[in-house]
C-alpha cells in the first residue's frame, strides 16, 4: 500500500514551517540595522524537499524590498501578510492531512461501522 | 534555523530592552547639571541578527549594545537656577521627547507584531497536534 500523500504532506508542512521561521525572524529583526529580509520560494523548497527530505532549502532575500536608511528592508506589513497567508497555507494542509488520516484508519479498521 | 518560539521570545526580550532603555531616556528628558557636570545623553539600544552556539543565523535579534547620542545638551537661559553657569544657562539633557514618543511607537509596533506571529503559531500548533490525534 502507497501512502504518498503523507510523504508529500510531510514536506509540505516542512516547507510551510520552515517559511514560518524564517518570517518570524524577519519580524524579530524589523529594528536591525543591516539585516535583509529572508524568505523561500514554496514550489521550489516544496521540490528540493522532496528531492532530498535531509538538506533544507536555501534563504533568499527579497529582490524588490526598498533599503531604509539603516541597511535593513523588512516591511512588518508585508511580513505579517506573509505570515498569515503561510499560516493559512499550513492550516489546510494540517486539515487535509488530517482528514486523509482519519479517511485511512476508517479504511484499516477490521469492522469500520462498529457492527 | 532555531524554532519559531525561540525566535519570537529574542524578538519580545529585545523590544523590551529598547523600551526600557526609551523610558529611562524620557525619565531624564529634564535632568539638568551643575556648570561642568556631564549632563545625561539619550540612550539608544542596537539590535544585531541573532547567531546560535555555532556562528550560524539563528533567526533570532539580539541587542548588541547601546549607544549614546551625540545630540547637543538642550540650554535654557535661567540665571536664577542653582545650575546655572556664568552666562546664566542650565544645561540639560539632550533627549528628545517626540524622538523618543515615536520611536516608542516604533518598538510597540514591532512588539505587537511578534505577538500576532506567536498566537498564530501557537494556533497552527494546536490545530496540528488535533490532526494527528485518532479519534476512537
Amino acid at each position: 500500500m502507497q501512502a504518498g500523500f503523507l510523504d508529500l504532506y510531510n514536506g509540505v508542512l516542512n516547507v510551510r514551517a520552515e517559511r514560518a521561521s524564517l518570517i518570524a525572524g524577519n519580524i524579530a529583526n524589523a529594528d536591525t540595522p543591516g539585516f535583509k529580509a529572508q524568505d523561500i520560494g514554496f514550489s521550489d523548497a516544496l521540490s528540493a524537499e522532496l528531492a532530498n527530505p535531509a538538506a533544507a532549502a536555501a534563504p533568499q532575500f527579497r529582490a524588490d524590498a526598498t533599503v531604509a536608511l539603516n541597511g535593513n528592508d523588512v516591511s512588518l506589513d508585508s511580513e505579517r501578510i506573509e505570515a498569515a497567508e503561510n499560516a493559512n497555507q499550513l492550516s489546510a494542509a494540517a486539515t487535509f492531512l488530517h482528514q486523509s488520516t482519519a479517511d485511512l484508519i476508517t479504511a484499516l479498521r477490521p469492522n469500520p461501522s462498529g457492527n | 534555523m532555531a524554532d519559531i518560539y525561540s525566535i519570537i521570545g529574542s524578538a519580545l526580550n529585545a523590544q523590551n530592552a529598547r523600551m526600557d532603555v526609551i523610558a529611562g531616556n524620557l525619565a531624564n528628558v529634564d535632568s539638568v547639571t551643575q556648570p561642568g557636570g556631564t549632563p545625561y545623553r539619550a540612550h539608544e539600544v542596537v539590535f544585531e541578527a541573532g547567531q546560535d552556539a555555532d556562528g550560524g543565523d539563528s533567526g533570532g535579534v539580539s541587542v548588541a549594545g547601546t549607544v549614546l547620542s551625540n545630540a547637543p545638551p538642550r540650554k535654557t537661559y535661567d540665571p536664577s537656577s542653582p545650575f546655572a553657569d556664568g552666562q546664566g544657562f542650565v544645561t540639560g539633557s539632550n533627549v528628545s521627547q517626540p524622538d523618543q514618543m515615536v520611536d516608542l511607537i516604533d518598538s510597540a509596533n514591532s512588539y505587537s507584531a511578534s505577538v500576532a506571529v506567536l498566537a498564530q503559531a501557537s494556533r497552527i500548533d494546536q490545530q496540528l497536534i488535533s490532526s494527528i490525534q485518532v479519534s476512537s
